[in-house]
């Protein structure tokens, strides 16, 4: 077998002689690792603040809560008192406790908000306001008045859109109708003490955010609640606790009593827009890597001809044809690695540099944008991970090793006596 | 095949047996060797000459195991080409066949050392044995202290001594060697011929060359001559020498 020394060896001798086709090779892959990861950054902080903002809108990175309200949103499909206890008890579950940066119950109903003036369809939900504040951006989003206070009861934190429908404004009575806990359709007097503004209609219609001990005598389901919302220290660690917390609540779950849902599950519209999302960039990539492959192909195929007497005196030597193709092969990945891990740096520093503080594209914009109950931030900041850095260089290999089969074939392929030929 | 020519085959350093090499091309093809049969013993010192055309270098190519032929066999070392896949044919030319090209052919971006020590490293011989070997030739043919050089910064005749010490580094059974001379100026070609007469003499390697190089033809025990891809003549000049 060829030594593996010898080969690098003159691999990496080829490369410093052909030193400006071996520049414009690696100067391709350069730029492509530069781009891959800058983009790479900008996409996973795109996600993660997407992710941020619907969790905390939404029903949290993880949320507990009994086996069909996810898709009937009805109060009889609460947790007992029994589930909410063993929930809050799987909390302290290895690999749990140390990812939960806040945990908040929700006791959520569909009904009706209605004044003098008209009556609106509503979502209302119980909160601990203290807890809540701490939970979700709701809180931040106030235009008028303030937010739930810890002695509050009769009070409600409204949307503008809701306030406007219904012409309320700060200490307007309301009175909020739902089916309770026993069939029953009872109706809560409360008053507006905070309207807020998201940007996202159907939230600014409908969200009415009342004390949860409030709700839970209008409802008579006195503590038991429809979703025990979680909050980690960062969405990656989400599968993680999830598996943890299904094996902590198996029991539970096997009795249907509980279901543990992920955001991508509580939340499949946020989920379809960050892999939409993906596809988008994954494409960008592949053709913007398809691209550089053409280019490396052609400096490498052109490298291939005019070393044709090399290749072989090479075989003349010893080497066998396979052997000739893979010194082409060596000579690409070694020249694409080093450029690739080059342009993964450059992209990294380059990211870091410019974009530390966040990238504002507010001026491509004139007012809130959101989906899927996400309200879309216009500072992106760059997220970067290890893992990336990692993907980003086997990505190149890849293309780096594909990019030089064609060549390789080529110096196979060589009749070694018409390249041996003498040329006067 | 007879029992003799069985023998011949297994004992030839080369051995040739009827072979063909037609080129297609158009408008017609070309014979460039047509139907050579000649044997070569070990340790002999041969050239073969002829007028560009006669089919030389072809014949060189076919038995270095470079190109195939169109009909007839070829026996090196005992062991038929014919039937050799390229890469038993890439081992046979690493462990049995060493070659010098008239345009040199060293590797550039190797030193003189390294290019000279190339087929043993392939071979996978220990660095210690490698060194002793090629240290030895750089001795006598007079390359001491230009081992770190690079082919670009030495002159033809130090360049074809490198590529003759590459070609017998691994002690190969046989060394082709096409057109060796034609680059070199006279005093050189005397110097690279006793060079690699005391090879043949001391290690027993077989010389086949092919050249249009009175000086070499001169120096040759054995002068086969070719013209138009056939032997016209074969004339043993004097007796091998005695080891």
């Amino acid at each position: 077998m060829l030594r593996p020394v010898l080969m690098a060896r003159l691999a990496l001798r080829n490369l410093r002689r052909q030193a400006r086709r071996s520049a414009l090779t690696a100067a391709a892959m350069v730029v492509g690792g530069a781009l891959l990861m800058f983009s790479v950054s900008l996409g996973d902080g795109t996600h993660e603040d997407w992710i941020e903002s619907g969790v905390r809108m939404g029903s949290g990175h993880i949320a507990i809560q009994a086996p069909r309200y996810q898709a009937s949103r009805k109060i009889e499909d609460r947790l007992s008192s029994a589930a909410r206890d063993a929930a809050l008890g799987a909390l302290d579950a290895a690999g749990v406790r140390q990812r939960v940066v806040q945990t908040v119950p929700r006791l959520a109903v569909g009904g009706l908000a209605s004044s003098p003036n008209g009556a609106r369809p509503a979502q209302v939900v119980g909160v601990d306001p203290t807890k809540e504040a701490d939970f979700s951006i709701l809180d931040d989003k106030v235009v008028e008045g303030r937010y739930l206070q810890p002695s509050d009861r009769l009070a409600a934190y409204i949307g503008a859109e809701l306030a406007r429908g219904l012409q309320l404004e700060l200490g307007s009575r309301l009175v909020l109708t739902a089916q309770d806990a026993e069939g029953d359709i009872a109706g809560q007097l409360v008053r507006v003490v905070g309207i807020y503004r998201t940007g996202i209609p159907e939230v600014d219609q409908a969200i009415v955010h009342i004390p949860l001990r409030t709700a839970g005598s209008w409802l008579q389901t006195n503590d038991e609640v429809t979703t025990i919302a979680l909050l980690l220290d960062r969405s990656r660690a989400v599968p993680g606790v999830l598996r943890a917390l299904r094996h902590a609540l198996s029991d539970e779950i096997t009795a249907s009593n509980t279901t543990v849902l992920g955001w991508r599950e509580a939340m499949p519209e946020l989920d379809a827009a960050v892999k939409v999302d993906d596809l988008g960039n994954y494409l960008f990539q592949g053709i913007m890597f398809g691209i550089i492959a053409l280019a490396i192909v052609n400096t490498v195929l052109m490298s291939v001809l005019h070393r044709h007497r090399e290749f072989g005196l090479l075989q003349a030597l010893g080497f066998t044809p396979k052997q000739t193709g893979g010194l082409v092969v060596i000579e690409s990945v070694v020249l694409t690695t080093l450029s690739g891990l080059t342009g993964i740096a450059l992209g990294t520093f380059l990211t870091w540099l410019f974009f530390r503080n966040g990238l504002d594209i507010s001026f491509t914009w004139n007012e809130d944008w959101s989906f899927s109950g996400v309200v879309l931030d216009p500072i992106i900041v760059p997220l970067f991970r290890s893992a990336r850095i990692v993907q980003g260089l086997v990505f190149i290999l890849i293309v780096g090793t594909l990019a030089s089969l064609y060549p390789a074939y080529r110096a196979t392929r060589i009749d070694v006596a018409e390249a041996m030929k003498f040329e006067r | 095949m007879t029992a003799t020519t069985t023998s011949v085959t297994d004992s030839a350093a080369v051995h040739t047996d009827a072979v063909w090499k037609i080129f297609e091309q158009e408008p017609a093809d070309v014979a460039a060797v047509q139907g050579i049969t000649i044997t070569i013993e070990p340790s002999e010192f041969v050239a073969m000459a002829g007028p560009s055309g006669s089919g030389k270098t072809t014949l060189l190519n076919l038995i270095g195991g470079l190109t195939r032929p169109s009909r007839g066999h070829i026996w090196v070392a005992g062991r038929d080409l014919a039937n050799m896949s390229n890469r038993a044919l890439a081992r046979m030319r690493l462990e049995r066949i060493g070659f010098v090209f008239q345009a040199y052919n060293l590797l550039p971006v190797l030193t003189a050392l390294e290019n000279a020590e190339f087929p043993l490293l392939l071979l996978g011989v220990e660095e210690d044995e490698r060194r002793h070997r090629v240290d030895e030739l750089f001795d006598r043919t007079g390359l001491s202290g230009l081992e770190d050089r690079r082919p670009g910064k030495l002159s033809g005749g130090q360049q074809q001594r490198v590529a003759v010490i590459r070609a017998v580094a691994s002690q190969p059974a046989l060394v082709l060697a096409d057109e060796p001379t034609a680059n070199l100026d006279s005093q050189t070609s005397d110097g690279l011929l006793d060079m690699m007469e005391e090879l043949n003499r001391e290690l027993g390697t077989t010389f086949l060359f092919a050249t249009h190089d009175p000086r070499v033809m001169e120096r040759a025990r054995r002068l086969i001559r070719l013209v138009d891809g056939a032997v016209a003549s074969d004339e043993r000049r004097r007796p091998e020498p005695q080891r």
